[in-house]
């Protein structure tokens, strides 16, 4: 671990940054068609509900990441076994995100642009901050949040005011009834709200260490909100056979704004929110795949890893899938339940489980 | 903390003389010899040799350099009044004599004794009259330093409409004076030491007691301890030996050349740092947002003033970004650009024989070349380049086509936006910076742009300025130290100094200096 601090405020905006990252673009829970927002608020109330777990954990073992008390618990080798595994998968999901990037950009506005020089450039960008350390990545985020707040009003507005919102496709509600909704929801739960499993790493800079929990939840509620709204409003806006055929629907919706023949192709609006939110959602994953990687091997720095894993996530990016729609699969089924689940909600529940007996003992 | 590196080996600099006496002679003839050997016997170096009333045993010798001294100061008050026969004079021992002359004789304001050869020597060289007397090892020095300086002016490089005319001068006894006079208070402290081995040049650090940060004034002075080179021309020396980030191109020092805009930072718990011979004044610790603030700011009414400096900040993202978001949208991103108008640029376009971003970058280092020329070109021939420059580069460029006009538009509005600054070498890596941003648009358009931007802020968020973070307080972001940022509140709402900088003593003015006009219902 560095030296260093990050105060409740920067962590607040990480989270933020975080959780609406890629998926405010990818818009999840599209499986349940009209009722995406249900799927949403579930997923982000089994959010809520695991973030207790995490913290808990943390609340156990204040001064260790993830990986520390992985090994405390479960012992030195099962411990550091499991290490590896979140060390892959951290890495695995940056790769991811950063595909999903790529992929937006390069079928939104850069069309004759190879996507591995794309998604170079972003990794390179990503590593020159990680090499600056955790509080210059929290710091930027602050500056970032507040571009990303203004796109956010500015963007909302314009819908808004443009009238292009129809509250009828979104209606009724639970058409199919709970079945589709339940289906979706472990797809919700793990993208985004699982993912802050990542944070368990970041949680030990916090400088108040008792505000952990308010501000995940904080966090976590203002983002799983407003991801809520943008899918309700892609659906509203586009009606529920567009958007769930749309690859990136918050493009299409944002892209039919149009104000008095001036405000018009706010696409790039999309593309820069996409922009932001990939990168620290990708620099935030990076950063717990280094922190796992010198925990385990017992690094006094991690620096000398950024540049090897920055190759391992950028060709993992590229092979990671042939085409989009096998990437999205991939990452609807697969990763789905049979890695994110057991390791986002199965392996801190068990870990939880053993050190609460251990203690009692 | 990093330190920048030495630059000079200290042995290296100074003269390696042979082990010698380094204290005075008590013979009157051999040390004015010595003090001639010493100087190689340069010819502004005066001695005036006399003896003392009418007791020939009684010789002595003032010593001073001409041209470093106040001529009339040396004669009026040391000459004259030592010439002066008293009776006293007549019967005085050599020892004697000389306490006569240090207690009652010397009428200027600060004299020194000193027995020490160098110490001799150095107050030789800043301008004080040394008087030697046979048969003494002691000297005494008097303070009669003058000659020629320029005068206190108005400032040539911060400008403002309304606030005091007064800039620094090269002179540091001036410029300390100048903040003085306007903190009457005994905590305004003020240190000197001489850096520079060969030109031992004052340097001055400046602070309000019981409100500087004392941390950041620890490292102050350790920083300019450190210091080892031979000389110090400017103040822009001292700022690149002590600077947190040598490698980066912004500044993490403050310099102004106006004594109400050091006073401000003064009273906000900042320290300066004056040099002798220089009228640039630093000031640390140094936020970004620091550069971007005007003292006139403060002068006028606060909703101009936050106008001004939006409008600054504004100027200098388009310094920033207005010619790579130029190419960017022209070349990348042409669904971006109105139709109508992205058909002018098209027809303008059309006899162009570069692609849009050579265009761009020619006509930028046209326009630094034209900047650069202005500042060294003789006054007489200013009126031949500014016309040659502007009317026949610019008109004559676009109607033989070589640029299109719209390309001279982005590139006169990003030279003129780039000049609004009140702090001159903010604008430095915004002219760096532009040509790279310039370069990635080129290649990737707004995404280049956009993944510069992440850079750039990542780089300056990672920035410190004397441990204090270079972008706070937006990152990281304190509420309370937002009220002198992009806007400026009413002054009277600034009851606080800004936290980072200052961390005791904090109420600046009283909570209730709300202006409020009498009411008028009690006066009926």
């Amino acid at each position: 671990m560095e030296k260093a601090k990050v105060t409740g405020w920067q962590l607040f905006v990480l989270m933020f940054l975080f959780e609406l990252g890629t998926a405010i673009v990818v818009s999840p829970g599209l499986g349940a068609k009209k009722d995406a927002w249900l799927a949403v608020l579930l997923g982000l109330i089994a959010g809520l509900i695991l973030y207790l777990v995490y913290n808990k954990l943390f609340q156990l073992y204040p001064d260790l990441p993830l990986t520390g008390y992985m090994k405390k618990i479960l012992g030195k080798y099962a411990g550091a076994l499991l290490g590896m595994v979140y060390l892959f998968y951290f890495l695995y999901i940056a790769a991811r995100d950063l595909r999903d990037f790529g992929e937006l950009l390069t079928t939104s506005t850069y069309i004759y642009t190879p996507m591995l020089v794309i998604n170079a450039i972003m990794i390179l960008a990503v590593a020159y901050v990680l090499h600056k350390g955790i509080e210059v990545l929290a710091r930027t985020g602050e500056v970032f949040f507040f571009a990303l707040l203004i796109i956010g009003v500015v963007g909302t507005t314009m819908v808004l005011v443009s009238g292009m919102i129809n509250i009828n496709q979104l209606r009724p509600v639970l058409e199919h009834g709970w079945k589709p909704v339940l289906e979706t929801a472990p797809l919700t739960y793990t993208f985004p709200f699982g993912e802050m499993i990542v944070f368990t790493l970041l949680l030990p800079y916090l400088d108040h260490p008792r505000l952990s929990l308010r501000i995940g939840w904080t966090s976590m509620s203002i983002s799983g909100l407003l991801l809520i709204w943008v899918v309700g409003m892609n659906i509203a806006v586009l009606g529920v056979h567009v958007a769930t055929r749309s690859t990136f629907p918050l493009l299409s919706s944002i892209g039919l704004i149009n104000m008095s023949g001036f405000f018009q192709r706010l696409d790039i609006a999309v593309v820069m929110t996409l922009i932001i939110g990939g990168f620290f959602k990708i620099a935030v994953f990076f950063y717990g795949a280094l922190m796992c990687a010198s925990e385990l091997f017992r690094l006094p720095s991690y620096k000398g890893l950024i540049f090897p894993f920055c190759v391992v996530i950028l060709l993992s990016s590229m092979f990671i899938a042939d085409s989009y729609a096998h990437h999205i699969k991939e990452g609807l089924v697969v990763a789905t339940y049979y890695v994110s689940l057991p390791l986002q909600m199965g392996v801190p529940l068990v870990l939880l489980i053993i050190a609460l007996i251990r203690r009692q003992s | 903390m990093k330190r920048p590196k030495k630059l000079t080996d200290k042995k290296s600099v100074q003269n390696s003389t042979e082990k010698r006496d380094r204290n005075l002679d008590q013979n009157l003839t051999n040390n004015l010899n010595k003090i001639k050997k010493e100087l190689g016997n340069s010819t502004d170096l005066v001695i005036r040799e006399f003896t003392i009333g009418n007791n020939p045993a009684l010789n002595a010798a003032i010593i001073y350099m001409n041209g470093l001294v106040d001529e009339q100061t040396v004669s009026e008050f040391v000459l004259e009044s030592i010439k002066i026969e008293t009776p006293e004079v007549e019967t005085a021992t050599k020892k004697g004599i000389f306490d006569f002359i240090k207690t009652h004789v010397l009428s200027v304001g600060k004299i020194n004794v000193i027995q020490d050869w160098d110490k001799m020597i150095l107050s030789l060289l800043s301008g004080h009259t040394i008087v030697v007397v046979d048969g003494c090892a002691d000297i005494v020095t008097a303070y009669t330093k003058g000659g020629e300086s320029r005068k206190i002016s108005e400032p040539t490089s911060q400008l403002v409409i309304r606030g005091p005319k007064e800039a620094f001068t090269e002179s540091i006894g001036t410029n300390a004076a100048l903040i003085r006079k306007r903190i009457k208070s005994p905590n305004l402290w003020l240190e000197t030491i001489q850096i520079g081995s060969v030109t031992q040049t004052d340097v001055a650090i400046m602070y309000i007691k019981g409100i500087a940060n004392e941390k950041v004034l620890q490292e102050a002075r350790d920083r300019l301890k450190g210091i080892d080179i031979d000389g110090i021309l400017e103040s822009g020396y001292i700022e690149q030996l002590i600077q947190d980030h040598p490698y980066s191109p912004f500044p993490t020092i403050y310099n102004t050349e106006r004594p109400d805009g050091v006073v401000g930072n003064l009273l906000e718990g900042r320290i300066a740092i004056l040099v002798d011979g220089t009228p640039y004044v630093l000031v640390i610790p140094a936020l970004f947002i620091q550069f971007f603030q005007s003292p006139a700011d403060y002068y006028q009414h606060f909703l101009m003033g936050s106008t001004l400096r939006l409008l600054r900040m504004l100027c200098y993202t388009l310094t920033l970004l207005t010619p790579s978001l130029y190419i960017a949208l022209t070349t990348f991103h042409p669904q971006m650009v109105p139709t109508r108008l992205l058909i002018s640029f098209a027809a303008q376009n059309e006899g162009v024989p570069f692609p849009l971003f050579i265009e761009v970058m020619l006509m930028e280092i046209t326009f630094e070349i034209l900047r650069e020329a202005g500042l060294r070109m003789p006054r007489a021939v200013g009126q031949a380049v500014s016309i040659v420059g502007g009317l026949v580069l610019g008109q004559a460029a676009v109607q033989a086509g070589l640029v299109s006009a719209a390309t001279v538009i982005v590139v006169a509005f990003t030279g003129i936006a780039s000049f609004a600054f009140p702090s001159y070498n903010i604008g430095i890596p915004a002219r760096l910076l532009r040509f790279i941003i310039m370069l990635l648009a080129g290649s990737f358009g707004l995404y280049g742009v956009a993944m510069a931007l992440f850079i750039l802020i990542a780089h300056l968020t990672s920035l410190r300025s004397f441990g204090i973070p270079y972008l706070s307080p937006f990152a990281p972001f304190i509420w309370a130290d937002i009220k002198d940022t992009l806007v400026r509140q009413p002054l009277w709402s600034m009851v606080l100094r800004p936290r980072l900088v200052n961390q005791e003593n904090m109420r600046q003015q009283g909570k209730d200096n709300k202006p409020t006009p009498p009411d008028e219902s009690k006066n009926n």
